[in-house]
């Protein structure tokens, strides 16, 4: 492989690699708060659900990012995070704008 | 407790034989030639059935709690010693447990 | 490049397996040591002798002791005689910094004990990496993550997992290796998805506080007061009037009675009115932890104050998803399989790091290139942490026979020369040619574990005095054997006949 195509491949993995572990955090942390609040339980109950699946939901992130067809679609995680943070976090929110 | 657990023991590895003997080409490495269809299903069958027994010992010798994870811990090293058993003796890997599951039976006898 | 989904998956799994394989070996080893960890705490300090003493009499005596050295420094901690421990030893203080002391449960008096980083050392190491807690909980975790994306990558990947299930073909080189990994994976799957799942989980609310962010605003004390109902304890000093310690006989009985055998107690504000006694069961009654879950009765009384503490489903869930992890439950039949399946699971990983470099290797002899210091590197580094590792984690035993037992800091010298030998393994590994490394490696932890009963027979008056040493040798004596089995099969004919055989174009193994 000549030089271009070596940049082009490191930076194709390097953010892969980025979009699965920072990408996937945030959309694991902001999916884990929506279900906690979405969730019909006791918010003990809840908490402890949600975060029990939390770490199938960023190992499935983390697949995603390096099986996706392009390395735009490897991002995919982090513009899904806003909504799901909006349900996660729309008490903390309406507080804060109150 | 031991009878139970070693009853347990005992019954994944032949559980995980016969699957495994169920399988043509591990039926082929042993004996050297295909099994007849009749054959490999009524070994498949009886794998499952000596899996299912072992679990119940399992929970003899665990409780039914902790029976299931023991459960899974024995078929996994069954299945591995086997794997690694067949290619070197293959006919030791299949016909310890047909010497060791009436030797227990007669253990099992003894103790109750 | 547009590759498939199997082809990600693949590249996914060799390069986060390499790189993240190195430190995973090492958790998983010490991991599976530290299943025995009390064990080999009473292998180190064979100064503390089993005896047969009533637990109230032993904890009279521990009383008896603090009341007369530190009546002022409180709380005590009384680590009572059980199956797996069978020291007494008493703390005065904070019990991670206090002043500690070994006593004779049948007189009371200290005994000199040698300071041994012990068993406890695999078990901190597997979970820190021997770095500051919360960095090495963190890497631990970032390890644990990687590791459940290699095995469900590693399931994908393989594509006859079920036509290949019992599948091993030895002396076929990179064949054999690949079957071995596979076997060692597939095989033992529920173990390994179930150990490393449920070892994320264990910090996982450090990880991710992502729910009590949103549901308590991150305030953990809330959510630690509904989590489980709270007992009553001190903070800072008494101010009550002075009043005698409660017998504690009867209580431990009451203990006893309620939550099976007893592993210890915490005494605050002993001799006051307002004293409380903390009464902690041995791990292992059932599947779920039940660290934490103690009862606490008034000090002066008697009285039962709180505990053991009903869990609710949930919390039920996630503390047999620890206690699964922390392999306490089920007795020593238990204990052994926790044990072997670490051991294989263990050789998954190591199989993998070597099956990495006999497929360079190979692809390199077909293409005709020479190696490359990358290469080298990453050889030395699977010499290293595989084999290295074994050599450390002996030569601790060993350590902790040769150094005199009156040494100052002796706990942090074990440690320390754990860690040059380690570092040794590696400098030998960079100078040494790949296999002959392979081979003194082995061979040098073989030895080590093969020679552990004459090192205990010339260190020790009466080496196997207490059986639980004894077994712990004869189990080295086994390791000793499979590895000086591996070390004498490294460099044997198969690896000659991948050697000799012409060069193939090279076929991507699924």
């Amino acid at each position: 492989m000549n030089k271009l195509k070596r940049a082009d491949a490191a930076l194709a993995i390097g953010s892969r690699l980025l979009a699965g572990l920072l990408g996937g955090y945030v959309f694991t942390y902001a999916l884990t708060a929506a279900l906690a609040q979405v969730l019909p339980f006791n918010r003990v109950d809840a908490l402890l659900i949600a975060t029990l699946l939390s770490f199938l939901f960023y190992t499935l992130a983390i697949i995603w990012a390096f099986a996706a067809s392009s390395t735009w679609r490897a991002w995919l995680g982090v513009p899904l995070a806003v909504p799901l943070a909006l349900i996660g976090f729309w008490p903390q929110l309406l507080e804060r704008l109150a | 407790m031991m009878t139970a657990l070693c009853g347990a023991l005992l019954l994944a590895y032949a559980g995980m034989l016969a699957l495994c003997q169920g399988l043509e080409r591990h039926y082929k490495q042993v004996w050297g030639k295909p099994p007849a269809i009749w054959l490999r299903r009524s070994l498949r069958a009886a794998g499952w059935l000596l899996v299912g027994l072992s679990l119940y010992a399992s929970a003899q010798a665990w409780g039914w709690a902790m029976g299931p994870v023991g459960w899974f811990g024995l078929l996994s090293i069954s299945a591995f010693s086997l794997a690694l058993l067949l290619p070197y003796a293959p006919r030791l890997a299949v016909y310890w447990p047909l010497v060791g599951l009436p030797l227990w039976g007669v253990a099992y006898w003894l103790a109750v | 490049m547009k590759q498939t989904f199997t082809q990600s998956m693949a590249w996914l799994h060799t390069w986060g397996g390499l790189l993240f394989g190195w430190p995973l070996f090492a958790i998983f080893l010490t991991g599976t040591l530290a299943v025995f960890d009390q064990e080999i705490d009473q292998w180190m300090q064979p100064e503390i002798q089993r005896q047969a003493v009533p637990v109230a009499l032993a904890a009279e005596r521990a009383v008896a002791y603090l009341q007369r050295e530190h009546a002022d420094v409180e709380p005590w901690n009384i680590a009572l005689p059980n199956e797996r421990n069978p020291g007494l030893k008493v703390t005065a203080g904070d019990r991670r910094r206090g002043i500690s002391t070994d006593l004779d449960p049948q007189t009371g008096e200290p005994l000199l004990v040698r300071d041994s980083a012990g068993g406890g050392f695999f078990f901190h190491f597997h979970y820190t990496l021997n770095l500051p807690r919360l960095a090495g909980i963190w890497v631990v975790g970032l390890v644990g993550l990687v590791s459940l994306v290699a095995l469900v990558s590693g399931i994908v990947i393989h594509k006859k997992l079920f036509k290949e299930f019992f599948t091993f073909r030895p002396n076929k080189g990179q064949r054999s290796w690949l079957d071995a990994h596979n076997a060692a994976g597939v095989l033992l799957m529920p173990f390994h998805l179930m150990i490393v799942y449920t070892g994320i989980i264990i910090f996982g609310l450090i990880y991710l506080p992502a729910a009590l962010q949103a549901l308590y605003d991150g305030d953990i004390a809330t959510f630690y007061e509904e989590y489980i109902e709270e007992a009553p304890h001190h903070h800072g000093p008494s101010t009550a009037p002075l009043a005698p310690l409660v017998a504690l006989g009867p209580l431990l009985t009451q203990a006893e009675h309620r939550m099976g055998p007893l592993s210890g107690l915490s005494i605050s504000h002993p001799g006051r009115a307002d004293a409380l006694v903390e009464v902690r069961r041995v791990l292992g009654n059932r599947i779920a932890l039940t660290k934490g879950q103690n009862m606490v009765f008034d000090g002066v009384s008697g009285q039962l104050l709180a505990g053991p503490p009903e869990l609710r489903p949930s919390v039920l869930t996630q503390r047999v998803m620890f206690g699964l992890h922390f392999a306490q439950f089920g007795g020593y039949p238990m204990r052994w399989l926790y044990f072997v399946c670490g051991l294989i699971g263990s050789a998954m990983i190591a199989s993998g790091l070597v099956l990495f470099t006999v497929k360079r290797r190979r692809k390199y002899l077909v293409e005709g290139r020479a190696q490359g210091v990358g290469d080298r590197l990453i050889e030395s580094l699977n010499i290293a942490v595989v084999a290295g590792l074994g050599v450390a984690c002996i030569g601790l035993f060993w350590v902790n026979r040769l150094l005199p037992v009156e040494l100052a800091q002796r706990a942090g010298w074990e440690v320390r020369l754990f860690f040059v030998l380690w570092l040794l393994s590696l400098l030998h590994a960079w100078c040494r040619p790949h296999v002959q490394a392979w081979r003194e490696q082995l061979g040098a932890a073989a030895a080590l574990c093969l020679g552990l009963p004459l090192l205990s027979l010339l260190t020790l008056a009466h080496p196997w005095a207490e059986s639980t040493r004894l077994l712990v040798e004869l189990a080295v004596l086994g390791c000793g054997l499979l590895l000086g089995w591996t070390a004498w099969r490294v460099g044997g004919k198969a690896e000659q006949n991948v050697a000799r055989r012409s060069p193939r174009a090279v076929a991507e193994v699924g």
